[in-house]
């Protein structure tokens, strides 16, 4: 039978001399879902840009249901009845849900729109799919699982028969990938394609029936997942065997009081609160994790203990110092780092040079500063130097960070909080779109913060990030703190998920006895 | 990308918009004149068909330069303070009021008419700043009324104060000659601007790129969000950039005032020269040693234009469309469309995917 899609001898060099793809061949079996992992840079987004007319290749054909087409656009993508959803939502946040879905191809009443026309043809499609999702309510006002949903609708009210899905399950809770899952099925048992990109592996195993792996700009090869492991296919990501294991704290090492948060509460940016009364306590060499579904309040409780948001009520001390209400750089010098959740709308400044990245929070320090001068020497030395201990893949400290891949540019502000031997660090989603092998970097590093003596305070959407790195675990509902644990074996994600999405509380007897 | 390769890209691509700009004017002077060639001619040579209008020339690079320079720090800051026009007046007023105390008479003339310059400007620079940081007022907005209210102020006190009769009110008296510049070839424009000129040109480099405020400023343009989390004040940053992009604008409007070419105070003297700053910058991508010479080329068209006017058979409101054209091409060229249309047009198609990704 002929394949549904196939990618043959695919090449793509971008004009800075990057090989992103190198003579890759994919085929793709009609009414299957086939997975394509691979490292960050390893080509995979470029190879589905190429596929969905994004991208131009220099050689290689694509051909559907046997015939050669040329894909020049998005738009003839579309026509030819390829869909994508991009990891960020292309989304209009004040439109309704049947707005969205049916923007650029709407139903006319005369030069109207035909709302009822628009909702019901909406509604239909979601019920066909088990997409269910309210198709009157302004999407700004729906969780991200269910914009997602909207996304995946856009394309098949476009009549897409092949559905890209870049990296769908990184921002969602694990009964929402369960959900995600069952429409994904349904899509495929009503003739429909899925090309899944992805790189965590059991979500892989899980939904696929085809797995390709890519590694460097070349496909390493394709397996059957019922023929797979998780371990078989990390080594032909990575090329080795990656050991994705953090030791817990040492026991034995006196735990001190470090850091305070007393009936913290934060209002979000409509003035509502998002986080409500927080009572925690960290203390010194140990690693809080906060699990939540996104939105929950977990980025406000970091952005006001990281200086970035006011506190409304409640007190945050640090050591002897009342930071409640000081300034970043007050806090900085109070022993305070921050992996921020976003490395590129936060963590970085894309134009700036990864020197000048890694000094910025430095600017106080006469190392680098003297008299309002800048050291250039020693600055460079400095990037030089973590650029090394890190083993960030850069041209040099004069590079733009923007020109880096996720993992390297992720590397980089890792290795600027960590530089300042912070006594307290917040971690928001450190490995979020970051490749295995910075993964395994990136938590052992935190892991050596850790025992240097820092408090950390981690927050993440993958939740196995959170079970593998945490000594205590806090669930974040509605910005309540809903349950709290010690990491143990009988904490697994099915636990936390029952509390993230609201169905249970802990007594405030079982949460104190973590919370202490 | 090394910083050689940069410069020969960049530089490369300014070229080829200059080059488009002269083809677009070709054709449209072929429409409008009788005597396209010998018209086309005297917008390409004329500039330098003598040492006056080569001074001409100089001096409104000068100018222009300045005005970028003015520019290029707000603009680095992502601000977009639009105010350099009402410094201008402001500063030249200032400079005015110097030049006919007491002191206007002294060696300290031009110095402290010059400090006085950029003192006004500074506070017209302040002014949105501080109202954008404490009351959340747009600069776009406060800047461009500023413009007015200083403007129409210098005219006041034009008319009021300080109106020479002989001139029907619309130009002051002559300044004491301690209080214009030094004309470094005689009867041009060519003086003591220049060195102004250059001199800030490298005083706007050294703040952007090798002191901790001009780190800061950039990276608060970059990202606002980056730089309040790296416990940079944005706020002071912000304000602190449209003073001294004021300051700058005052000293243009000095340079107005006490250069050869004026020696004196006039209404509208700036001639809506301010704002051309705002296109000298974009093409310089805001970087302060490109200013100069982009100024300069971008002030060799506009002069030849100008003498097209008065030259050849071309009416000046065809110069107006040719100059709108040079703009939009220039500045269009550094758009991403613009990269991908330009690419196109050369029939380079990696460039044109590398414009589009």
């Amino acid at each position: 039978m002929t394949p549904f899609l196939q990618a043959i001898g695919i090449d793509k060099t971008y004009p800075g001399g990057v090989h992103a793809n190198q003579g890759i061949d994919l085929s793709v079996a009609r009414s299957t879902v086939h997975a394509v992992v691979g490292e960050n840079g390893a080509g995979k987004s470029t190879l589905m840009k190429i596929l969905f007319g994004v991208e131009q290749p220099n050689a290689g054909e694509i051909r559907l249901e046997g015939n050669p087409i040329v894909l020049p656009s998005p738009r003839a993508a579309i026509a030819a009845g390829i869909g994508m959803v991009f990891q960020h939502f292309s989304l209009v946040p004040s439109f309704t849900v049947a707005e969205n879905v049916v923007l650029g191809g709407e139903p006319r009443a005369g030069l109207k729109l035909d709302r009822k026309k628009a909702s019901d043809t909406v509604r239909e499609l979601a019920e066909r799919f088990r997409l269910p999702v309210d198709v009157d309510v302004p999407v700004e006002q729906l969780p991200v699982g269910q914009q997602q949903r909207v996304e995946i609708l856009k394309a098949l009210y476009r009549d897409a028969r092949l559905l890209i899905l870049d990296e769908p399950t990184a921002v969602l809770a694990p009964q929402e990938v369960v959900e995600l899952f069952a429409a994904v099925r349904s899509l495929t048992s009503q003739g429909r394609t899925i090309l899944f990109i992805a790189h965590k592996l059991p979500e892989v195993l899980e939904i696929s029936d085809t797995i390709s792996v890519m590694r460097g700009g070349k496909m390493v090869g394709t397996v059957a997942a019922k023929d797979a492991t998780e371990k078989s296919l990390a080594r032909m990501m990575v090329g080795r065997d990656v050991a994705l294991k953090i030791n817990r704290a040492a026991p034995g090492i006196p735990h001190t009081h470090l850091c305070r948060i007393s009936d913290l509460t934060v209002k979000n940016d409509h003035g509502l609160n998002a986080v409500s009364d927080v009572n925690l306590i960290l203390r010194t060499g140990e690693i809080v994790g906060i699990a939540g579904v996104e939105g929950n309040g977990q980025s406000e409780l970091f952005d006001a203990i990281g200086g970035l948001r006011p506190i409304a009520s409640g007190s945050v001390e640090l050591g002897k110092t009342d930071i409640t209400h000081i300034s970043v750089l007050e806090r900085r010098a109070a022993g305070m780092a921050n992996i921020p959740e976003d490395r590129i709308a936060t963590g970085s400044a894309g134009g700036a040079t990864v020197a000048e990245n890694i000094v910025a929070t430095e600017l106080t320090d006469t190392r680098f500063v003297r008299h309002g001068l800048l050291d250039l020497k020693s600055i460079r030395a400095h990037a030089v130097k973590l650029i090394e201990k890190f083993s960030v893949r850069v041209q040099g400290p004069e590079s733009a960070i923007g020109t880096l891949s996720g993992g390297n540019m992720q590397k980089v502000v890792v290795a600027r909080e960590l530089s300042s031997e912070p006594s307290l660090l917040l971690v928001s989603h450190p490995t979020r779109g970051v490749d295995l092998g910075a993964t395994e970097f990136i938590w052992q590093n935190i892991a050596k913060a850790r025992d240097a003596g820092a408090a950390v305070l981690l927050t993440s959407a993958d939740l196995s990030e959170i079970l593998a790195l945490a000594d205590r675990m806090i669930v974040l509902y509605r910005g309540r703190i809903v349950a709290a644990f010690v990491n143990s074996e009988e904490v697994t994600p099915e636990v936390l998920g029952s509390y993230m999405l609201g169905f249970a509380e802990q007594s405030a007897e079982e949460r104190n006895a973590a919370l202490a | 990308m090394t910083q050689g390769r940069l410069i020969l890209s960049e530089t490369g691509r300014i070229v080829m918009a200059a080059i488009f700009a002269l083809a677009v004017t070709l054709v449209i002077i072929f429409f409008a004149s009788k005597t396209p060639w010998a018209t086309f001619e005297t917008f390409v040579t004329s500039p330098l068909s003598s040492k006056r209008t080569i001074g001409i020339w100089i001096d409104d690079s000068v100018k222009l330069a300045l005005a970028g320079l003015a520019f290029s720090l707000v603009f680095q800051a992502r601000q977009f303070a639009l105010g350099v026009q009402g410094q201008v007046y402001i500063g030249g007023l200032f400079a005015t009021l110097v030049a006919f105390s007491p002191l206007g008479t002294t060696w300290i003339a031009l110095p402290a008419g010059i400090l006085a310059a950029m003192i006004g400007g500074a506070v017209i620079g302040f002014i949105p700043g501080y109202a954008k940081s404490k009351l959340g007022a747009n600069e776009i907005v406060s800047s461009l009324m500023l413009n007015y209210i200083a403007y129409d102020v210098c005219n006041y006190v034009l008319r009021v104060y300080l109106a020479s009769l002989e001139s029907g009110l619309t130009t002051s008296a002559s300044f004491p000659p301690q209080s214009i510049y030094p004309a470094f070839i005689p009867r041009t424009r060519v003086d003591f601007g220049i060195v102004v000129a250059l001199a800030t040109t490298l005083v706007v480099w050294f703040l952007l790129y090798r002191t901790a405020w001009g780190l800061k400023l950039r990276l608060t343009g970059h990202n606002a969000r980056f730089a309040a989390y790296s416990g940079i004040r944005s706020s002071f940053i912000m304000v602190s950039a449209m003073t001294a992009a004021g300051a700058i604008g005052g000293l243009l409007g000095a340079v107005f005032v006490q250069g050869t070419a004026y020696g004196k105070l006039s209404i509208g003297f700036e001639a809506g020269m301010a704002f051309e700053g705002i296109l000298i910058t974009i093409v310089a991508r805001n970087r302060p040693l490109a200013i100069p010479f982009v100024a300069l080329g971008y002030g060799y068209l506009r002069q030849g234009a100008a003498l097209m006017n008065y030259r050849a058979d071309v009416p000046a409101e065809v110069i107006g469309i040719v100059q709108g054209i040079v703009i939009l091409l220039v500045a269009s060229s550094f758009t991403v469309p613009g990269k991908a249309m330009l690419a196109r047009l050369m029939g380079n198609r990696t460039a044109a995917s590398r414009a589009t990704s």
